[in-house]
């Protein structure tokens, strides 16, 4: 079924013209080609012969009725048929289309016109007219032209005048471009293509059409001219081919494109009908969209007949020209001549590489395409693009004299589409640079890797393709929305594990997980609740927190120092995100209940200014969240630097005053590491003890428990205290205020 | 970005400078003081660039192969002999031979151009390789515009009025015009002295080589970086847009993507996104230009200590396999990601998508990336075995949607041999004898090929007569309806030639129990 056409390598040079497009604009300017979307091929009009003697027979016979194996003898095949030029000419620009749709499927727009005793426009520029099914369905409703209808009534004319008309015609790109532009408007260009498929009498029938188009674009221009839904054409390229049935002498010569005047070029082909027609678009479809050819070799198929077999198979590609920029300019190419068909053609030859590359697996690509099989209903085609389209890579390699494998391209699906990826082959600029760890925080080892990578994960994005709107009814951005919740998971965010206690604490997740959230249910406020009642539980318990002892001598802070430290980090979490709603004021508010404090507020004077100050701080950076320097900046200096010290003189401060509360126990504290259980921290305990414990955690679950007895210092609760908290409140928000 | 550095070494370069007063100077150790001043420069600020240095006179010769070793660029400069006449046209070939070599044809070079202004005389002088441009073949092709993206810049050892007092100055415009207007000419301002040399290199640095930092920020983490290579500039589109777009110097996390999704992007360029340390006056801590060793040492190990986000960023991007889409300016994006240059070595690089709404089509438009908490349901699924990427497009191309094309008679055939294959399994194959029967009933009728359609009846006319005894009687009713439909389709009257009308099979007695068991 396939037949591999032998290849042969040609050394072939490459006709290296720059096409002058650069403009010396600016020094700065990038390096990059540029490009302009309004070129002749943004508009492209398709106007075909629908006469009646486009009605007669290409005189190419197609046998249709082929014998297939275990047949009854004997029978006679039904006699070949023959199509007509309408159906070549039709066929062969439904493939023109079908290769630009589905290397372009965006902004690269056909009209199509058919013309009798008048002109038939089957669609509009609009982009959802731009398909195959569509023409398609608008060609049948044309049907075959009628060979019994009167030659005179009928003319290509009548499609080449609307041609011109639809050339006029503003496409939803050219308005979106001029709205965009403003006064700018005039930079959008009006560019278009007809591609006449005819059958002209004579050379002089041909300048006819031409003066015709010419004609015609001058008089539009002019309506175009006092018209808003109208463009005046700048340029127009005029592809006129004339097709005659095989066998036939042709009456119109070829001529290259010519200029017949400032806005108008032509250029006439002259092309048997039938497959020739065929191989004639296809030229100029590549041509007109700067395709070139890929042939993909040895790409092992199973054969159907013999399962266990696999011969290789070559298939054939159209994709941009671009894919092939390190050819072109390195002249190391492997352009190989394919004589196929009698036609000659270029194509790159890339190898089959069997699939090695994995999804996860992030290659440097420096262009991704858009191709079409040339053949692709061909078996070997469908084979290569299903196989593709089931989500495999398949890399490509270049076939070097030297031997060497070079891998240049890949061939990927992309949701449907399949791309040839562009791979760098080249050296690296960026090779052996420094590691990461030998650079700025590289000698850091504690950063919260598993912790950011959680939160990468509840940050990715997803597309949001309806519109939604804001409450105020403008439109909202979902990406801005993606930025907001960044800001606001990122508001007290340590990056390293002895920065924190908070995050490294199981039972803080609730909490830490809901606060962040734009708005919160009641449901969650109850969990944040239960969460700081069960701190509170902990510290009751006097359960060991997992304080970084890092770089510390000793045993680090005492336990009712690091409960202090925890509580000051979660309020500065809370506090962080408090404007967000009155649910996380709700929040905040049961924190600053519960959390303990040291009864008396004397007490808290004598702690000392330092540690002041460093509450303050810490409040303050919670409300200020944004200010220019986020928190971590000051704080991980200080943090790094102070803290261990200074707790541990706070520690100091704490043991040496009279008023600080009794420790618990004076068992020797543990850190993390050695954690044994609750249990045996505690030391001997009765099994009443034990057992009250238990019912007490359990009730405790069940109710809320009484603020007075959560902050009661052994079982005395100080009435009133929320005049004195209020009086305290007054102060910091005074305090704040001269701030401010 | 590989610079290559292009010395004029020809005899005009020994012409003497008058400086008062002290020892005299020629033009070319003019050329070595400010390319000494560039190459320090580079190696304290800018030193993963690869510089290579090319002398020249009627013939040329690479000095220093492309290189970070900005000792052996240093000395090499000492170790400049005198040659004859300048021939520009031979140098340029080789800096094209050079690059290609090393770089390929997609890489962007920077050539620094160091001369005196005296273009030569006779063959192989600019003055004779611009007359005879226009005369050209392709096998002796002008070098300009070279075939990689350049920049050439040209260090003229001689002040304006020089220049100007013969056609240099044209000439050298017109190099700059034949590297497509990409390039600067700098010449010396006020009279030839180190000073003035130090002030023209100091333009060119200021032009070519400084840093690009930037801050990296993810919502209220922040991290002061250098990109490098620096970003260029790019122009969108020269009709429509013609202004050269800059990214930003913020460099904002707008979220993440796992790779698998992300999936091999094409980008305009990679870029090492390295993390710095800004002291009180914004200079860098370490890189910096400090005498002192041990100083910068320690201010190294400092900022080694510091925790940084980047690091972090990294380190989480490499163990879950995401990247990071990272807005680079207004419709411009890019993406942060790990990159391993060996298994102990990896960093943190960062690729610029072309600029535009919707750089990658199985993304969708970048603005309509939201936050998946804003999602009904989480679209990765609740153990994370789903993925709302890629976006599939609205309309599938030709290859995905079994279209029809006859232009290979082998097409043709191929479609009406599974008619047939299927039609002598009815009624088995009920169904998809009919879906192909009614396949290229769509086509025939949009080509206008009726007469496909006639000859197809004629077959399964005769595929009917040619049914064994013991065939199945629906088989005989199905092809001759299917026969008839097409018949009545083929002569094009409107009412049986519908395009979306689909012939129907035959409701039979025996159709109940014999369809629908495909």
């Amino acid at each position: 079924m396939c037949n591999l056409q032998s290849q042969f390598t040609m050394s072939f040079v490459w006709v290296f013209f720059t096409v002058c497009n650069f403009f010396p604009l600016s020094m700065s300017v990038s390096f990059r080609k540029k490009m302009k979307i309004f070129s002749e091929s943004h508009k492209t009009v398709f106007v075909v012969d629908h006469c009646p003697y486009m009605a007669e027979s290409c005189r190419q016979h197609v046998e249709f009725d082929m014998l297939v194996k275990n047949r009854t003898q004997g029978i006679i095949p039904l006699a070949p048929i023959s199509k007509s030029l309408w159906t070549c000419s039709v066929e062969s620009s439904m493939e023109y289309c079908r290769i630009m749709y589905d290397i372009f499927p965006f902004k690269k727009l056909v009209n199509f016109i058919v013309s009798d005793s008048g002109a038939h426009v089957l669609n509009s520029w609009t982009q959802e007219d731009q398909n195959l099914q569509e023409l398609m369905a608008a060609l049948a409703a044309v049907g075959p032209p009628n060979p019994r209808a009167d030659p005179e009534c009928c003319s290509i004319l009548h499609g080449l005048v609307a041609a011109v008309e639809a050339l006029c015609k503003i496409t939803e790109y050219q308005h979106e471009a001029r709205t965009m532009l403003m006064e700018n408007a005039e930079r959008v260009g009006n560019r278009g293509r007809i591609i006449c498929i005819t059958n002209a009498k004579s050379d002089s029938h041909v300048r006819m059409l031409e003066d015709c188009v010419q004609e015609t674009i001058h008089e539009h221009n002019k309506l175009a001219a006092n018209s808003d839904h109208l463009m005046q054409i700048q340029k127009c390229e005029l592809v006129l081919i004339h097709t005659y049935p095989v066998g036939e002498d042709s009456l119109v010569s070829d001529r290259p494109k010519k200029e017949l005047s400032p806005v108008l070029t032509s250029e006439v082909h002259s092309v048997r009908a039938g497959r020739h027609l065929a191989t004639k678009l296809n030229l100029l479809v590549q041509q007109h969209f700067d395709l070139a050819s890929t042939t993909i070799t040895n790409i092992p198929m199973k054969e159907e007949q013999h399962a266990n077999t696999s011969a290789n198979y070559d298939v054939e590609l159209l994709h941009h020209k671009e894919a092939h920029v390190d050819f072109l300019k390195s002249g190391d190419n492997h352009v190989g001549g394919n004589s196929r068909e009698g036609t000659f053609k270029e194509t790159v030859t890339l190898k089959w590489c069997t699939p090695r590359t994995n999804s996860v697996e992030l290659h440097y690509c420096t262009g991704a395409y858009r191709i079409s099989p040339v053949d692709v209903n061909s078996r070997p085609s469908s084979c290569l693009t299903n196989f593709l389209l089931n989500g495999r890579s398949v890399l490509l390699e270049q076939p070097r004299k030297s031997g060497s494998k070079v891998i240049s391209h890949m061939l990927s699906s992309h949701g449907g589409e399949i791309f040839l990826h562009v791979l760098s082959s080249s050296r690296s600029i960026l090779e052996d640079p420094p590691s990461i760890s030998e650079g700025c925080g590289g000698r850091v080892t504690d950063y919260r890797i598993t912790d950011f990578g959680e939160f990468m994960r509840e940050n990715r994005l997803t597309p949001f393709l309806e519109p939604r709107y804001k409450m105020d009814g403008s439109l909202e951005i979902p990406l801005e929305r993606a930025k907001d919740q960044l800001e606001k998971h990122t508001r007290y965010w340590p990056m390293i594990i002895s920065q924190t206690t908070i995050f490294n604490m199981q039972a803080v997740v609730p909490l830490a997980s809901v606060i962040v959230k734009e708005t919160m249910t009641d449901e969650d406020v109850l969990n944040c609740q239960k969460t700081i009642y069960n701190l509170v539980d902990m510290e009751r318990k006097n359960d060991p927190l997992p304080i970084s002892t890092v770089g510390t001598r000793g045993k680090g802070p005492k336990r009712d120092e690091q409960y202090r430290i925890m509580w000051n980090e979660l309020e500065t979490l809370v506090r962080a995100h408090i404007n967000n709603s009155d649910k996380h004021q709700r929040v905040l508010e049961c924190l600053m209940a519960c959390r303990s404090k040291p009864p008396e507020e004397e007490e808290r004077k004598k702690r000392g200014r330092k540690r002041e100050d460093k509450e303050d701080k810490s409040e303050k950076l919670g409300k200020d969240y944004e200010s220019d320097k986020p928190w971590q900046d000051s704080e991980r200096l200080k943090g790094l630097l102070d803290r261990e010290k200074e707790e541990l003189a706070e520690a100091e401060v704490i043991k040496d005053s009279p008023d600080s509360p009794e420790p618990p126990n004076k068992k020797p504290l543990i850190t993390m590491d050695e954690m044994p259980t609750v249990e045996k921290a505690k030391g001997p305990m009765s099994l009443l003890s034990i057992w009250s414990n238990r019912i007490n955690t359990a009730n405790s679950r069940k109710h809320q428990e009484f603020i007075g007895r959560l902050n009661s210092v052994n079982n005395k609760a100080e009435l009133y205290q929320h005049l004195k908290e209020e009086n305290g409140m007054e102060t910091t928000e005074n305090g704040k205020a001269g701030r401010q | 970005m590989p610079t290559v550095v292009v010395v004029d070494v020809s005899l005009s370069m020994t012409r003497p400078v008058s400086v008062e007063g002290s020892e005299e100077y020629q033009r070319k150790h003019l050329a070595a003081h400010g390319l000494t001043m560039l190459f320090e420069h580079m190696a304290t600020n800018y030193k993963l660039e690869f510089t290579a240095l090319v002398v020249f006179s009627s013939l040329w010769e690479l000095m220093v192969p492309f290189t970070r070793d900005y000792n052996t660029l240093q000395e090499a400069l000492s170790n400049m002999d005198d040659y004859d006449k300048t021939c520009l046209e031979s140098a340029l070939l080789g800096v094209c031979n050079i690059v290609q070599q090393e770089w390929g044809a997609a890489i962007p070079c920077q050539v620094v151009l160091v001369t005196d202004g005296c273009l030569g005389i006779g063959r192989g002088s600019l003055r004779h390789s611009l007359a005879t441009h226009s005369q050209r073949s392709d096998s002796n092709r002008f070098p300009l515009p070279f075939p990689f993206p350049s920049k050439l810049y040209v260090m003229c050892m001689a002040n304006l009025e020089e220049l100007q007092s013969t056609d240099s100055l044209d000439c050298l415009e017109r190099l700059i015009d034949l590297n497509n207007g990409e390039g600067q000419i700098f010449t010396i301002d006020g009279p030839l002295c180190l000073k003035n040399v130090q002030s023209m290199f100091g333009k060119l640095i200021d032009l070519a080589y400084t840093p690009f930092h930037a801050v990296l920020k993810c919502g209220h983490l922040t991290s002061d970086v250098q990109v490098f290579p620096r970003p260029e500039p790019f122009i969108i589109d020269e009709e429509i847009d013609p202004i050269p777009k800059a990214i930003n110097t913020d460099l904002e996390i707008v979220g993440f993507v796992d790779i698998a999704d992300i999936s091999s992007p094409p980008v305009l360029s990679r870029h090492l996104v390295l993390p710095i340390a800004l002291n009180r006056e914004g200079d860098e801590v370490g890189p910096g230009i400090t005498d002192d060793t041990e100083d910068e040492n320690s201010a190294n190990q400092i900022a080694g200590k510091i925790p940084n986000f980047c690091v972090l960023l990294h380190g989480s991007l490499k163990v879950e396999g995401m990247v990071a889409l990272v807005q680079l300016g207004p419709e411009w994006y890019g993406m942060l990601y790990s990159q391993a240059d060996s298994k102990k070595k990896s960093n943190l690089m960062m690729s610029l998508f072309e600029p535009g709404p919707e750089p990658l089509p199985w993304l969708g438009k970048m603005a309509q990336l939201g936050p998946i908490s804003d999602a009904k349901e989480n679209p990765y699924g609740e153990d994370d075995n789903k993925s709302p990427f890629p976006l599939q497009p609205k309309n599938k191309r030709s290859y995905a949607q079994n279209v029809t094309v006859w232009i290979k008679p082998s097409g043709l055939q191929t479609d009406v041999q599974k008619i047939l294959r299927n039609a002598r399994k009815l009624p088995e194959k009920t169904q998809t004898f009919y879906k192909e029967l009614n396949r290229l009933r769509k086509a025939a009728l949009a080509f206008g090929f009726l007469e496909l359609l006639k000859g197809v009846a004629d077959m399964l006319e005769r595929e009917c007569t040619l049914l064994p005894d013991t065939a199945h009687p629906d088989a005989a009713f199905q092809l001759t309806h299917a026969a008839q439909q097409l018949k009545v389709a083929s002569t094009g009257a409107s009412e049986y030639a519908a395009y979306d009308h689909n012939i129907a099979p035959l409701q039979t007695d025996f159709s109940s129990s014999s369809t629908e068991r495909m």
